[in-house]
């Protein structure tokens, strides 16, 4: 496992960002985030020019030291939760 | 009050550096002032200005007699209520903890199937125990990390990747989350 392949990387990285990504105390950050890693994911799906491969890693990389950064911030000044997240709540 | 009136007094007499503290200090005060009266020579070397400071005297508690005590000691007693006394003092036998609900391989392939019915990529129709995600099911890599990650979230443990790549079926993740919650059938 310490060895990892790029493709490991890749799945490992995508489960990191969509986990960080729902930590957001705001849901529309959260469900902002959560869809966009996840169709950023799904376009760069067919890719094989290495080099473009490892630049949209270190700009996926960037991205997740900002998701990061920002559910802190998130969590630090957080404000009511929205009508419709109580609904869900209530749902389950 | 009449610690501040008696420093004034003390002060106009001598003209000399006094510092009016509160109430319990004062005697100190006093006894400054008592050793400079015994050295009058010195008293014109020292500079005529005279500063004090006034600070708010302490409220003096009185202690309480005897009498309030006993009174005091029986009013609590008095108070005390025996039914309450009886209820506090015999611990509690019995001891709740949270548990999660005692799990079976049949509860775990049903919550499984559940969850997979709702993700909105799957169909339905096609899905059973020994459908392959990747193969039968038409899914891609990227749509197997969000199942394990539904899979983590229902089960409340965390699945590790070299673990979850293995994991290509839902009798897979069964078995799996079977060993790891220990439940043996």
């Amino acid at each position: 496992m310490i060895i990892m392949t790029s493709r490991q990387q890749i799945l490992k990285l995508y489960k990191t960002m969509l986990r960080e990504s729902q930590k957001f105390p705001s849901y529309n950050f959260k469900q902002y985030a959560v869809r966009r890693v996840h169709d950023a994911f799904k376009e760069n799906r067919s890719l094989t020019d290495a080099k473009f491969i490892e630049n949209q890693l270190k700009e996926a990389y960037r991205n997740l030291d900002i998701i990061k950064r920002q559910v802190i911030i998130g969590q630090l000044y957080s404000t009511e939760k929205l009508v419709i997240e109580n609904i869900e709540k209530n749902k389950k | 009050m009449s610690g501040i009136v008696k420093n004034i007094r003390a002060l106009t007499r001598h003209s000399c550096y006094f510092r009016a503290y509160s109430v319990r200090p004062l005697a100190v005060t006093l006894q400054k002032s008592h050793t400079v009266q015994q050295e009058p020579v010195h008293q014109q070397n020292l500079l005529s200005y005279t500063q004090t400071r006034f600070y708010s005297p302490e409220i003096k508690k009185t202690k309480p007699s005897e009498e309030e005590i006993k009174e005091r000691v029986l009013k609590v007693c008095a108070s005390y209520d025996k039914v309450t006394a009886d209820k506090r003092l015999i611990t509690p036998h019995e001891r709740s903890y949270s548990a999660k609900p005692p799990l079976t391989l049949k509860l775990i392939s049903e919550r499984v199937l559940l969850v997979l019915q709702l993700y909105d990529k799957i169909n339905p129709d096609k899905l059973n125990l020994k459908s392959h995600f990747i193969n039968d099911l038409g899914l891609d890599s990227l749509d197997h990390v969000e199942v394990i990650m539904a899979m983590e979230d229902e089960f409340g443990f965390e699945i590790p990747d070299a673990d979850a790549e293995r994991l290509l079926t839902p009798a897979d993740i069964v078995r799996y989350v079977g060993d790891r919650e220990d439940v043996y059938e």
